[in-house]
């Protein structure tokens, strides 16, 4: 295995034998991990006679039924207690930002199928494309650079020593320390929204019951709000799912540029550390928040498509 | 002359395929946007070495002084932060991206296509495996996995190229299944098995270049997300070392003090290169989509043309009608002289030249004519419904006194639906599937009476629905669970929900079997003499006219070709495309009769002849017919219009 933790995450060459073993025993790692497939090298095929109750993926899974994450390597501190306070950080950024993207990006598509072939929908679609074309920790270089001139914080949430201020002035160094990081994220997603949108509102528009809607006297903006919307918006509702699975990890980029104390960072700074238990209770959530988010969409889809629901 | 020199342009399109996607090509300003962006940065990545000022792996006669040096005469783009050349290491960064993108991708198509094209067309048990594997990886976060796996696996291009292709692959593969289904069950594919060719022979010979084009567009569109992700690994530190990559140069940059030593030039050139590239790919691969796949970039809500007069006609003639059945009744709908266009940017097709008609009240017109002579365009135009290529380019619509021609948009609102209703061709897909249909119902009579009496709204969608023959307990169902007779009955009742004097009803029967047609049609025909409705009939069934219309007005290639009372059509037609028109539809009164189809196709609209429309597939042509179009002749003091050159020589 790369990277064995007890090798590389203890370096200090003061350290003993003993006290080295004794870290080995603490976090379990003196236990085999799999039982029989310790090792994949043929000769030094491990015995199956351990018990299969004593190795560290069951340990790992008993542990993990009663609610323990096990202990982060590099804190020493439950794992569950460091991502729990780095999830509220990431969900704050991801919340404000993927709601102001599909404002933003579903008004430019509308605006861009609805006006097509005009130049408010040759700018939609070039805003868009470009927005998508970005990369997404360049865009937050850009605006770290640009906001350091102009007296934006350089990155992290809060100033410090900020604690010891009124709350409301905590909320607006908090608010201060969001504007940067949510306004990269919004413009990442806000792309795709904006292509999405555009693209399937524009077939929306073509189909027999809007020329239907139309030939009622409904007025073009009734058209757009009753008919055309619902109908437009569902492959919308499919990718912003599965960008909600994906971000609920946090945006390794965006957090890692702006310093932002999310999940993102957390998980690559895990890597880095090999800090295993930390990166196996980083892919749980995501793997959580994936399910979460496709059953949100599901319902979503079935309360926006009556044909979803019958079948 | 016309003919020949049409006939000289399909034959080069038709021995050059490729001419021809170069020609459609050339006029996309994306795709040729896009496609010099990516030339010029591929030419700069091939030539690095020779266009590099300096070599940016070597440290030689380099000072302190260099460090994060601005734009010179000497450094172009300034140097980064051990003093060498950015612009050097930017062109061989190029390199870099492309390669890692192009093999990345490779990779992931290949994946993606073999995995597409099998689901596809083996179907089945393989199928569902296969795409079951490829939802679940769609939903899997693929960048913290990438990172994770390329940190923990030596740091070298090719492992990078490896991972990043391993997880791109999933939209290629659900794209590849869909095109190669829909491929499967084309008739040559069928003819190919039939004949006994093998899986592997149909798959090379008949699927492969069918699916490529889209491989192609879905493979450009892989190689932007590679290059992103390639930058994205480099700038966590996670890419080859010894490599030189845009986002490597973004890392050093970022974490080697370009910010507080105020070098932009070291944080910018690196991101404007990738941008340059995926957006550049972008570009060509949404353009070339657009040429491989060109869709009608209209609809409905797109702004109409202006009525003009542009094509004004000799108005003398067969503008009125006298009707022998409705003499006494009030004229509702008065058409004169009208000709609807559809303008585009190479050409203008004359859909409908010169048709007057009037419609009386409680009167049932038929309007009968092959598909394409321009029936459903004229019934389009007498609401302004139609599609932002039509213009009416002549003549006026009367509707009790107001021109509608003249109307403005919010005039047309209301008048449309409370004067004016349609019943459209194919009720399918004109109802909103995802709301129910007394909904869909109770939102036209709101729109036109706002103060209904609310208690009372859902009593008269029952008693609409009960008219057409829809129990009051399928109000509240969605148009999917409506059967197809049903839908267009409750398109009927839509019709008739805010008792509109005229009902258009456009071929409301085709697509459905016989007994649910003649339902439909004594529905109508009982509403009408019930409500006082007039309706417009079309059909191309003359056999359906004959039971219930007082007059027939005969289009043939968007002219008026006989226009009369019931009587006459059926007994002395004059025209020769009704007379052939007759004799191919069964008579009940002559069993024997021998039923003969009319040789030949209308005229396509942007290749008129000259002459009379018909002539070219008329019996009785002779030579003034192609040169010299009819006009039209009044018979029978004005209760008879046809427009043939034989009345005048008789």
């Amino acid at each position: 295995m790369p990277g064995d933790p007890a090798r590389q995450g203890i370096r200090d060459p003061r350290l003993t034998k003993d006290t080295i073993e004794a870290i080995r025993i603490r976090f379990g790692l003196d236990k085999p991990v799999i039982n029989c497939i310790e090792s994949l090298n043929p000769v030094k095929f491990g015995p199956c006679s351990i018990n299969p109750f004593h190795t560290q993926f069951f340990i790992y899974f008993r542990n993990l039924l009663r609610g323990d994450l096990g202990q982060s390597f590099y804190y020493n501190r439950p794992v569950s207690e460091v991502l729990g306070e780095r999830l509220w950080n990431t969900i704050l950024l991801i919340g404000i930002g993927q709601i102001l993207a599909i404002l933003i990006g579903a008004s430019f598509g509308v605006l861009g199928a609805w006006k097509a072939r005009t130049a408010i929908d040759y700018w939609a679609l070039l805003t868009g494309l470009l927005a998508w074309s970005l990369p997404t920790f360049w865009l937050g270089i850009i605006l770290v650079f640009w906001g350091s001139n102009h007296g934006f914080p350089i990155g992290g949430k809060a100033t410090p020593g900020i604690s010891s201020y009124p709350f409301f002035t905590q909320l607006g160094d908090l608010a201060w320390h969001l504007i940067l990081p949510t306004f990269a994220y919004t413009v990442i997603f806000m792309g795709e929204y904006t292509l999405v949108m555009r693209s399937s509102l524009l077939d929306v528009l073509s189909e027999d019951y809007i020329l239907t809607a139309k030939a009622k006297g409904l007025s073009t903006f009734q058209i757009l709000k009753d008919h055309a919307l619902k109908n437009g918006v569902l492959p919308l509702v499919t990718i912003i799912a599965i960008n909600l699975g994906y971000t609920v990890a946090g945006v390794i980029q965006i957090e890692s540029v702006f310093s932002w104390p999310g999940l993102g960072g957390a998980l690559f700074e895990a890597v880095v550390r090999r800090d295993f238990p930390m990166l196996q209770g980083g892919f749980l959530l995501i793997a959580v928040s994936v399910i979460i988010a496709n059953f949100i969409a599901d319902l979503t889809y079935s309360y926006l498509d009556p044909r979803a629901q019958t079948e | 002359m016309g003919l020949q020199l049409v006939e000289l342009k399909t034959s080069i399109s038709a021995s050059s395929p490729f001419l021809g996607f170069w020609k459609s090509f050339s006029k996309n300003r994306m795709a040729v946007v896009g496609l010099f962006m990516l030339a010029t940065i591929i030419g700069l990545a091939v030539f690095a070495s020779v266009l590099a000022p300096f070599d940016p792996k070597s440290s030689a006669n380099i000072s302190s002084s260099d460090i994060y040096n601005p734009p010179s005469a000497v450094h172009w783009l300034g140097t980064d932060d051990a003093g060498r050349d950015i612009l050097s290491s930017f062109l061989f960064g190029a390199r870099v991206s492309l390669i890692v993108g192009f093999f990345a991708a490779f990779i992931s198509v290949v994946i993606g296509g073999t995995i597409g094209v099998v689901a596809g067309f083996y179907g089945g048990r393989v199928e569902n495996l296969l795409m079951r594997f490829t939802d679940t990886m769609l939903v899997i976060p693929d960048l913290p996995l990438i990172v994770v796996i390329v940190a923990l696996t030596k740091p070298s291009l090719l492992n990078i190229i490896f991972v990043i292709g391993i997880f791109g692959w999933t939209t290629t593969a659900r794209i590849v299944r869909s095109q190669t289904l829909a491929v499967k069950s084309r008739k040559f594919v069928l003819r190919a098995r039939a004949i006994g060719a093998g899986n592997g022979h149909i798959i090379r010979k008949h699927i492969l270049p069918l699916v490529m084009p889209l491989l192609v567009v879905n493979a450009i569109l892989v190689i932007s997300l590679a290059i992103l992700n390639e930058s994205t690994l480099s700038f966590l530190g996670l890419g080859d070392p010894s490599a030189i990559s845009w986002g490597q140069m973004l890392n050093f940059a970022f974490l080697r003090g370009a910010m507080s030593a105020g070098a932009w030039w070291a944080l910018v050139m690196p991101g404007v290169g990738i941008v340059w590239v995926v957006l550049g790919l972008t570009l060509f691969g949404q353009g070339l989509e657009q040429v491989l796949n060109p869709r009608l970039e209209t609809h409905h809500l797109m702004p109409g043309r202006p009525s003009v007069e542009s094509d004004a006609v000799d108005e003398s003639a067969g503008t009125k009608r006298k009707s022998k059945r409705r003499q006494d009744a009030p004229l509702l709908l008065d058409v004169r002289n009208l000709s609807i266009n559809y303008v585009s940017d190479e050409s203008v097709a004359k859909a409908v030249h010169n048709v007057s008609l009037q419609l009386h009240q409680g009167e049932l017109i038929g309007l009968v004519g092959e598909s394409g002579c321009g029936k459903t365009t004229l019934m389009l135009a007498l609401m302004r419904l139609l599609p932002a290529a039509g213009q009416i380019a002549n003549g006026h619509i009367f509707f009790q006194g107001k021109d509608i021609t003249k109307l403005t948009e919010e005039e047309l609102e209301s008048l449309r639906w409370s004067s004016i209703s349609i019943i459209f061709q194919g009720a399918m897909n004109a109802l909103n599937p995802v709301r129910t249909v007394g909904d869909q119902i109770k939102e036209a009579i709101l729109k036109h009476i706002p103060d209904y009496p609310p208690g009372t709204l859902d009593d008269r969608v029952v008693e609409l629905l009960d008219l057409v023959g829809i129990a009051k307990d399928h109000k509240d169902q969605y148009p999917h669970q409506y059967s197809g007779g049903m839908r267009q009955r409750a398109m009927i009742a839509m019709a008739l929900s805010c008792n509109p004097e005229v009902v258009i009803a456009d071929e409301p029967t085709t697509a459905l079997d016989v007994m649910i047609q003649a339902q439909i049609l004594e529905l109508l025909d009982d509403l009408r003499k019930k409500l006082g409705l007039a309706i417009i009939f079309v059909t191309h069934d003359l056999g359906v006219v004959a039971e219930m219309c007082d007059s027939v007005l005969v289009m043939y290639g968007g002219v008026t070709a006989e226009y009369a009372d019931v009587d006459t059509i059926y007994n002395a037609p004059r025209h020769p495309y009704t007379q052939e028109l007759l004799k191919s539809f069964p008579d009940l009164s002559q069993p024997e009769k021998r039923l003969v189809s009319i040789p030949g196709y209308p005229p396509k609209l942007d290749e008129l002849p000259i002459g009379c429309r018909f002539a070219p597939r008329c019996p009785l042509a002779f030579e003034r017919c192609t040169t010299e179009m009819p006009k039209l002749h009044e018979l029978d003091d004005g209760y008879h219009l046809v427009s043939c050159h034989l009345i005048e020589s008789h």
